[in-house]
C-alpha cells in the first residue's frame, strides 16, 4: 500500500522526451497561440512525472502522454468555454457546407492547409490530428477523448470533408489554382 | 471504360467507407469489397485519391511545426527543480498514511480487546447472577417454599441458624413494603452450593434476597459491566430466565435480589439492601478472630443466641 518505486528522472526523460515534438505540434494546432501550447506541454510533462510510478516501462509512453495532454486540454477548454462560450460543434452553416463533396486544389501549400485546419471547429480538429497526423487508432482516440467510437468516426469523416472545403476556400482566396480532378455528379470515370 | 452513375447506391456506400478505409479501420472483408469497387470506379478512386493527398499534405505541413528550441531545455530544468518537491511530498504522504494506518490498527485492536473483555465480563456476570435466579425459581417460585402467613421471627432465626440469624433484621428493615414470609438455608438440585434465602412478599409479587459463598469466584470489575455503585457496593444487574436480578459481592459472599418487579425496581431495592448486608458480611470476616466461627461477628452486630450452623 505504501510502496512507491523510486523514480529516476533519467528513466522518465528517456521514455517521455522523444515525444516532445508530437505533443507540441498537437498542442499548438489546437490552441490559439504557441505560448499557450508551450505552457500546456510543460504542464503535461510535470504531471506525467508525478504519475510516472503508475506507468509501466516498455508500454506505449506516447499514447499515455497524449492522454494526459488531451485531459489537460479539455480541462483548459472547459474553462475557456465557460468564459467565452466557445463553439463546441459545427454551426448550421458548416453543416450545410459538409453536405457537398468539395474539390481539392491540385497543389496544396503547407500554409494553406494549416490555415484551413485552424478554421475547423475544435472537436473536428483534434480528431483529425490524432487520426491523420499522429496515427492513433479509432479505439485509442475514443479512449483519449472519452467519446464513443461512433463519434470518433463521424467527427473524422466530417472533419476531413470540412478540411477539404476550407482548403478549397483558402486556395481560392490566395489565388492558387483550384483545379480539381474530382469528377462532378454523373461524370464518367 | 465503365460509365458509372455517381448516385448509384453502391458508390454512395463505398464513399461512406472511404474514411475508415483510409484509416485502415475496415474489416478485411469490407476492405476487399472497397478495393474491388475502386478497381472499376474512377469516380470513387479519384475521391480516395483526393482524400489521401489532403491527408499527406496535412502530415507534411504539421511536421513543419517544430517546438521552440528552448522548450526541451525548459522542461528539463522544470523537471529537475520540481522533482525534490514531489519526492518530499511522496515521502511525507507515505509517512502520514503509515502513521494513520498504525494508529487505526492500534485503536481497532484496543477497541476489539475491550469489546472481548466486556463480552467475557458480561458472560461471567450472567453466570454468577444466574445462581441467585436459579435458587429463586427453584425454591420460591416452583417449590413455593413459603407459608401464606409469615413465620414468626423466632422460627425464621432458628431456621437460619446462629451464623445468619442476625441478617433477618437487616433484610426486614431494608425491605419497606415487603413482609418476610420465610428464611432458611436451601440448595438447588445438582449442586452442593448452599443458599441463605429470604422470601418476602409485597407489591403484588414474591421477592428473594439470597446469599451464597463466593468460593473463589468474583464478579468482574469494569465500568461497562456494573450497573451502579451504592454505599461502596458495586451492583450488577441482568434479566435472566424471565426474572430481574441485581447482585453484589462482599469479601466472602455473593448477594442477590431477585424478583419480577422490573429491572429498575429490583436495582433500587438492592441499592438500599446491599450496603447494609455487605457491611455485616464483611464485618464477619474482618472481625472474626483467627479460628473462631463466623457467628461471633454477626452476633456482635445483631446480638442473638449462638449456634454453630454454617453454610
Amino acid at each position: 500500500m505504501f510502496y512507491r518505486p523510486k523514480i529516476r528522472i533519467e528513466d522518465f526523460e528517456a521514455a517521455a522526451m522523444p515525444h516532445l515534438a508530437d505533443l507540441y505540434r498537437s498542442a499548438s494546432l489546437l490552441l490559439s497561440n504557441s505560448a499557450e501550447a508551450e505552457d500546456l506541454v510543460q504542464e503535461v510533462y510535470l504531471e506525467a512525472l508525478k504519475s510516472f510510478h503508475r506507468f509501466e516501462l516498455g508500454t506505449n509512453c506516447r499514447a499515455w502522454l497524449f492522454k494526459i495532454l488531451f485531459h489537460r486540454l479539455h480541462h483548459l477548454r472547459r474553462r475557456l468555454m465557460k468564459a467565452s462560450k466557445l463553439e463546441a460543434f459545427a454551426s448550421p452553416a458548416e453543416q450545410e457546407r459538409l453536405m457537398a463533396e468539395p474539390p481539392v486544389p491540385q497543389v496544396i501549400q503547407d500554409e494553406d492547409i494549416l490555415l484551413a485546419l485552424k478554421k475547423l471547429p475544435f472537436d473536428f480538429r483534434e480528431v483529425l490530428l490524432l487520426a491523420d497526423v499522429e496515427e492513433f487508432s479509432y479505439k485509442e482516440i475514443a479512449n483519449n477523448l472519452k467519446i464513443p467510437l461512433g463519434t470518433v468516426m463521424s467527427r473524422l469523416s466530417r472533419g476531413r470533408k470540412l478540411l477539404r472545403t476550407e482548403l478549397f476556400q483558402v486556395a481560392r482566396e490566395y489565388g492558387i489554382g483550384s483545379e480539381s480532378k474530382e469528377p462532378r455528379k454523373g461524370e464518367s470515370a | 471504360m465503365n460509365v458509372l452513375d455517381f448516385n448509384s447506391k453502391h458508390c454512395e456506400r463505398i464513399r461512406g467507407q472511404l474514411d475508415a478505409y483510409l484509416s485502415n479501420e475496415l474489416l478485411v472483408e469490407t476492405t476487399g469489397e472497397v478495393l474491388k469497387h475502386l478497381e472499376t470506379c474512377e469516380s470513387c478512386s479519384l475521391a480516395l485519391d483526393s482524400r489521401t493527398r489532403v491527408r499527406e499534405a496535412l502530415r507534411k505541413a504539421v511536421a513543419t511545426q517544430l517546438p521552440p528550441e528552448g522548450l526541451g531545455r525548459a522542461i528539463h530544468e522544470r523537471l529537475r527543480n520540481v522533482q525534490p518537491g514531489y519526492f518530499r511530498q511522496f515521502r511525507s504522504t507515505n509517512w502520514v498514511l503509515a502513521l494513520a494506518a498504525l494508529a487505526l490498527v492500534i485503536f481497532a485492536g484496543a477497541v476489539g480487546q475491550q469489546w472481548l473483555r466486556v463480552r467475557r465480563g458480561r458472560r461471567l456476570v450472567s453466570s454468577i447472577l444466574l445462581l441467585g435466579v436459579s435458587d429463586h425459581l427453584h425454591c420460591a417460585i416452583k417449590g413455593h417454599n413459603y407459608p401464606e402467613a409469615a413465620n414468626p421471627p423466632d422460627i425464621l432465626r432458628a431456621k437460619l441458624g446462629p451464623t445468619y440469624e442476625g441478617l433477618l433484621q437487616i433484610v426486614e428493615s431494608k425491605l419497606p413494603g415487603f413482609q418476610v414470609l420465610e428464611a432458611h438455608i436451601c440448595t438447588v438440585p445438582g449442586s452442593p452450593r448452599k443458599y441463605v434465602h429470604f422470601i418476602a412478599r409485597g407489591r403484588g409479587t414474591i421477592l428473594s434476597v439470597i446469599l451464597t459463598k463466593r468460593e473463589g469466584e468474583s464478579l468482574p470489575v469494569g465500568r461497562l459491566l456494573a450497573a451502579k455503585v451504592a454505599g461502596g457496593a458495586t451492583l450488577y444487574k441482568a434479566r435472566l430466565e424471565g426474572m430481574d436480578v441485581a447482585g453484589f459481592e462482599s469479601k466472602g459472599y455473593f448477594g442477590f435480589v431477585v424478583s419480577d418487579l422490573g429491572e429498575n425496581e429490583v436495582t433500587h431495592i438492592a441499592t438500599g439492601l446491599a450496603p447494609a448486608l455487605r457491611k455485616a458480611l464483611n464485618g464477619e470476616i474482618k472481625n472474626r478472630p483467627s479460628g473462631a466461627p463466623a457467628l461471633l461477628v454477626l452476633h456482635a452486630l445483631v446480638p442473638l443466641p449462638m449456634t454453630t450452623q454454617h453454610l
